[in-house]
């Protein structure tokens, strides 16, 4: 033990730590949980304090090398209660906090730069930002929140942060008056993070709806309070790591323990031998569960790098990790394989032989589960009947999420000796659902509690390490956390499908589809998880964005000894539309068409029928439905999001030859490149959210929902759908979600649901309650009917002007009169998913010599319905966008000869970092989707789903060479360049598909 | 993860010569790599940030002395030091890393796609080396073609020159990724050119000519790719500085 002298947040301290250990955990122990776990190497930020003025990641600095040092954190940036930093503020102002983990970093980046430079560019402050990853966001906020900051500290005082609101440009949206003049600003002299609206003269005005309000946890995330799931302390905590398998196809033969249960400070490991056998999916969905149920807590087989073999709970990490290297597991190692094409053929390995699993469509084939749909009975006639028929095959990577915040679950038994699992996870309810059976308690005595979540994208919609916590506390007593190291993110976590998809079209010589016929193969790893759920979405969002009357999916999710695949933002989709809107381009250009003018003789209108939908459903395919009863596009800005996409990102330079090959950099070629996306708002007939209002002395309301924020401004969308109904502002709702114990059901944060469903539920609670309110009131104001009332600025009003404050109303119904607690409960099911439509435009530059792309600005036109925050909206988007282009350009997740991933940490991985990203703009076209709450559609992940084929279709504009494979990093477009050239011959075989054939 | 058995700070050169006569024991500069060093073994570490190594200073002929306890930071800022040498500082780690790596450090580490190796070897850099048998001035390409780093050794300073114009050029997946390769060109006051390369041999090196190298392959560049972006880049930053 070492005894360390710092100067701690203006206080000089002595503080004792082991010479090991790093000064994230020292910082931590004393309370100060702002500062937080991202890797063990540095490189995301979460960890950020300043150093004798300095921002440093302190997970890789030595608390000893600390010593005599000076230590900010942000706990010291609290200037009063309820009150910001002006950096504090505008980072709140501009949204550039989503989840806010690393908020605390955030802030004093900022500051510290500020101190050394009052008026940064751009690229100082993205310099500044580089060692804070933010997974979230698309960092054109973070930079905007910089420079006001930057403003107010100078003394001045920038104008508020409000949206653009940007003229329509097409007759369906810009026919009637919206009042918007021509002189508006042009967009482009406008920052990035402001968002862009094109209003709608269909919708009505609200007060607190379609306003840009600050996230109602805001001050809680940049003030550093401890809010996550590891912020929290518990006396007896013990501390848990998981013995992985080394193997990618292994029968375990045996475990001795007996050396790891004797180290000192050991309490228990679990194991195949000593937990019960209890098959499950760990996706996080709706009972029951899809199949196959393949997984067990603890198998006696291990079927990937990274699966699990055994879990230890000891007084410290160290003491755990030692006693899980002497676990002395005896295997015998299996035959593996990789590729998803190379399992499905005679005499590969069989990956799943057990005969408990449930489910599994061929064992023997590893074919896990198998997913068709189809519009027409006969496809090949109608390919037959087609002018021309064109073909393309498209092979997508194995990504991963990223969450900057990694699983973690600390649990304990309260003193009812109930099971409590506080977790990180998008599916509280499914989690303790689905954990009961696993550690052998009813439902009853299980409650999970979420916290806040550093970030999710689908690897939290799962019940990922919960088990084994739940194992580890039953069989000790103790509390137990559990978190995941980087590289367990990446090897014991999920990532999404990689799949190979081949389009077959059969189109008409002026332009109009004919036949969309779709064949996928589709990797979910060891385990079928998410498999069956998001290939049906694959093919799903590859076949409805265009009206086509013969249309057929056909998809093998297979078996390998590669990662497990799960739920990752889009679900499917970007690789359907990937494949979608890339095949598309190279038709319009086999055409001579325009590539926009081919989409548009094709895409959905409104009143169009989404005739694939019912056939590719959750619960399996629907196909005796009557064509009136197919689901309808009610709201549609399709139209206008193009226009304002192409206005935007300048596609009248698409051709200029001035433009595309600039004279003084010889090697580069310019390209635009565009792409449509449609998803959905949440899954018909299957997800519900529930709400929960009751109103407070002083006519403020407490709002709970089991819906589940990730960063993403739910809570905060919510609420603003509560307050519109309620008449108060945002302020006046305080909202709790997600405890189990507490709130009501809620399916989850998946699907993009979350602001349809559970905004639907909490307008239906607040309508309950606003009519009993408006039943007081008319009482009170002697008025006839309660309908006559109007909610309003805190007021019930009656018709002739006159009020009565919902603080009295309050007061007279718990204190003074027939007193009662006005209070509503509401769930919302379902029972349609309109979809939102997407532009996205890529402006990209390839180097032809290197291979090098660079995106150099990216456009999303997005029509989400209304949009109930264009802050948080618009965030999503651009969040989803560096998403989105890192799937295109750097993601893969690599595995080497044996199944053991090469990059496993965020270094050699790449996610995009804040000086790297382009220049984006994100236009919301407003319109009034009937079904969704005050008019609102979904917009969590359409953002992700057509980047890569922007991008793609963007390399392509410039260089005249179609790519076939994700990710097109450098080499992979310098050889696809080589091999279009004849002169220059490439020394290796390339891995690219053949470019689209014509027949 | 390797563990840290011991710590300790010396106050001079003497003293961390005389501590790391102990075995098993590791000078640490920024200590940013400790945590991805390979193995679970235990080491003790000798922190040089007191031990006088710090500092910039000019020279005569116009050379440059960087202590090896200067952060990548500092260096970055320094208007001591050529452009070129401040900006392959800068972007040789993000903010919250480069603040804590030091110059020691990164010439330690000796990584292969090093931009900063590679731009201090066009301003023939040396290396000054400390143990308890004397001092050693050895060029900073002889260290990296032998990586073999001997024990009880320090590397207390990194001497350059200035003066000429140098131009570096790269290809990532992204404008601020870690190079796959790298290429830095400068033309000395006396009108010779030196071109090296980072991401194309075990180390960065100097190279006339891209022929003999031998590039690693991995899962970014494969070795064909990344010799024939060593032919381009050679070739752009060349012309760049004629």
């Amino acid at each position: 033990m070492s005894t360390i002298h710092l100067r701690l947040n203006g206080v000089d301290r002595e503080i004792e730590c082991e010479p090991g250990d790093n000064l994230l955990r020292v910082l931590r122990r004393e309370g100060l949980t702002s500062v937080r776990f991202g890797s063990e190497t540095g490189e995301t930020g979460a960890a950020g304090v300043l150093l004798d003025g300095h921002l440093v990641s302190c997970d890789v600095l030595l608390a000893v090398k600390a010593d005599g040092h000076d230590i900010t954190t942000v706990e010291s940036i609290d200037v009063a209660r309820g009150e910001l930093h002006p950096v504090q503020e505008a980072l709140v102002e501009t949204g550039a906090i989503q989840s806010g983990y690393s908020a605390g970093a955030m802030v004093l980046a900022a500051i510290a730069l500020l101190e050394r430079e009052p008026n940064p560019s751009e690229a100082q402050i993205r310099d500044a930002f580089s060692g804070i990853l933010d997974r979230e966001s698309g960092y054109v906020k973070t930079v905007e929140a910089v420079k006001r900051a930057a403003a107010v500290l100078r003394g001045e005082k920038p104008d508020p942060f409000l949206p653009l609101v940007v003229r329509p440009l097409t007759s369906a949206a810009g026919a009637v008056d919206t009042g918007v003049e021509d002189h508006v600003p042009a967009p482009e002299t406008v920052p990035d993070a402001v968002p862009r609206i094109v209003p709608s003269p269909d919708v009505a005005a609200t007060a607190v709806v379609g306003k840009s309000e600050p996230k109602v946890e805001a001050l809680s995330l940049v003030k550093g309070k401890p809010v996550f799931t590891d912020d929290v302390e518990l006396r007896g905590l013990l501390h848990a790591k998981v013995l992985r398998s080394p193997h990618a196809h292994a029968r375990i033969l045996a475990i001795d323990d007996s050396e790891a249960r004797a180290l000192p400070g050991v309490h228990a490991v679990v194991h195949h031998g000593n937990t019960p056998r209890v098959k499950y999916a760990s996706g996080g969905q709706s009972a029951p569960n899809p199949y196959p149920w393949d997984q067990v807590s603890f198998d006696d087989r291990v079927r990937h790098v990274g699966d699990r073999v055994a879990a230890v709970a000891a007084d410290t990490d160290a003491v755990a990790e030692e006693a899980c290297r002497r676990i002395k597991v005896t295997y015998e190692v299996l035959p593996a394989v990789f590729d998803a094409a190379e399992s499905k053929k005679p005499g590969a390995p069989v990956i799943h032989d057990e005969e408990d699993s449930l489910g599994i469509v061929d064992t023997t084939t590893n074919v896990s589960s198998h997913v068709e749909g189809s519009t027409t009975d006969d496809m090949e006639a109608a390919l037959k009947a087609a002018d021309r028929v064109f073909e393309g095959t498209f092979r997508l990577q194995r990504v991963a999420h990223c969450a900057i915040e990694p699983h973690v679950v600390v649990g304990w038994l309260d003193p009812d000796e109930r099971l409590v699992i506080r977790t990180s996870t998008q599916v509280p309810f499914h989690v303790r659902r689905m954990i009961a059976p696993l550690v052998g308690l009813p439902v009853k005595q299980v409650r999970v509690v979420k916290p806040r979540i550093g970030g999710g994208f689908g690897a939290k919609q799962e019940m990922l390490i919960e088990d084994i916590v739940g194992h580890l506390v039953l069989a000790t007593r103790h509390p137990v956390r559990l978190e995941l190291t980087r590289d367990e993110e990446f090897e014991g976590s999920r990532i999404r499908h990689s799949q190979t998809l081949q389009f077959r079209s059969g189109v008409t010589t002026d332009g109009k589809l004919r036949a969309l016929d779709l064949s996928v193969t589709s990797d979910t790893g060891a385990y079928g998880v998410h498999g069956f759920t998001v290939s049906s979405v694959t093919g799903l969002r590859a076949l409805s964005s265009y009206n086509c009357p013969a249309k057929r999916f056909n998809c093998d999710v297979v078996y390998t000894n590669g990662l497990v695949a799960g739920a990752m933002r889009g679900y499917g989709a970007p690789q359907g539309v990937f494949a979608l809107e890339s095949h598309l381009e190279d038709v319009a250009r086999a055409l001579g068409l325009d590539p926009v003018e081919f989409r548009r003789k094709n895409w959905l209108h409104l009143g169009d029928r989404l005739d694939i939908a019912p056939r590719l459903g959750e619960r399996g395919a629907v196909n005796d439905i009557a064509p009136e009863d197919l689901p309808q596009v009610a709201s549609c800005g399709i139209e206008e999001c193009v226009a304002q996409g192409l206005r935007a990102i300048g596609w009248e330079r698409r051709d200029d030859p001035e433009w595309k090959r600039p004279h003084d950099r010889p090697e580069i070629r310019r390209g635009l490149g565009l792409a449509l996306c449609v998803m959905g708002s949440g899954i018909p007939g299957v997800d519900m959210g529930g709400a929960s209002i009751k109103i407070n002395d002083d006519g403020s309301f407490n709002l709970l929902i089991g819906a589940t924020d990730l960063g993403t401004g739910a809570d905060t969308v919510v609420a603003q759908v509560a307050a519109e109904v309620l008449g108060v502002p945002l302020e006046d709702v305080i909202v709790y979600e997600a405890d189990t114990d507490f709130t009501p059901f809620d399916v989850g944060a998946y699907a993009s649901g979350t602001t349809y469903i559970s905004g639907m539920a909490a307008k239906k609670a607040a309508t309950v309650v606003a009519k009993r309110i408006a039943e007081r009131a008319a009482a009170i104001l002697g008025l006839d009917s309660p309908e006559l009332v109007a909610l309003h600025d805190r007021q019930a009003w009656a018709p002739d002007g006159r009020s009565v404050s919902l603080g009295e109303i309050a007061m007279r119904s718990l204190h003074l009169e027939e007193q009662e607690q006005i209070m509503g409960v509401a769930s919302h099911l379902a029972t349609e998913s309109p979809s939102p439509f997407a532009a996205q435009l890529a402006e990209v530059e390839v180097d032809v010599e290197t291979g090098q792309v660079t995106v150099s600005k990216f456009v999303t036109a997005v029509d989400c319905g209304v949009a109930v925050n264009p802050l948080t909206a618009s965030g999503q988007v651009e969040g989803a966008v560096l998403m989105g282009l890192g799937y295109a350009l750097t993601e893969e997740v690599v595995l080497d000869a044996h199944g053991k991933v090469g990059n496993p940490r965020l270094g050699p991985y790449w996610i995009y970092r804040s000086d790297d990203a382009p220049s984006m703009e994100v236009f919301l076209v407003q319109t009034m989707e009937p079904s969704g709450p005050f008019g609102a559609k979904a917009i969590g992940e359409i953002g992700v789903v057509g980047v890569a084929p922007a991008v793609r279709n963007a390399i392509l504009g410039a260089t005249g060479v179609a790519l076939y494979e994700t990710p097109f990093t450098p080499e992979r477009v310098w050889r696809a360049l080589r091999q279009a050239d004849a002169a220059e011959p490439v020394a290796e075989t390339s891995h690219n598909a053949p470019a689209a054939t014509v027949s | 993860m390797v563990q840290v058995s011991s710590y300790e700070r010396p106050k001079n050169l003497d003293e961390a010569l005389a501590a790391l006569e102990v075995a098993g024991t590791v000078p640490m500069g920024g200590g940013t790599r400790l945590a991805a060093l390979p193995g679970s073994g235990r080491v003790r570490v000798v922190d040089l940030q007191a031990a006088g190594l710090g500092g910039i200073q000019r020279r005569h002929e116009g050379k440059i002395l960087i202590g090896a306890t200067t952060t990548l930071d500092d260096l970055a800022n320094s208007h001591d030091v050529p452009a070129a040498v401040r900006e392959a500082a800068r972007r040789e780690r993000p903010s919250g890393l480069r603040t804590l790596s030091t110059v020691g450090g990164c010439v330690a580490t000796a990584e292969v796609e090093s931009e900063l190796l590679a731009t201090f070897l066009v301003f023939r850099a040396s290396v000054r080396i400390a143990s308890s048998s004397g001092a050693s001035v050895v060029p900073l390409g002889d260290l990296l073609a032998d990586p073999a780093r001997r024990a009880g050794e320090v590397i207390t300073h990194v001497e350059i020159e200035t003066g000429g114009y140098a131009t570096a050029a790269r290809v990532g997946r992204t404008p601020s990724d870690t190079p796959i390769v790298a290429a830095v060109a400068r033309r000395d006051p006396g009108g010779n050119v030196l071109v090296a390369f980072a991401g194309v041999a075990t180390a960065p090196v100097l190279a006339e000519s891209t022929e003999e190298l031998v590039p690693p392959d991995d899962f970014r560049g494969s070795s064909v790719y990344r010799k024939s972006l060593a032919e381009i880049l050679g070739q752009r930053v060349r012309e760049a500085v004629k």
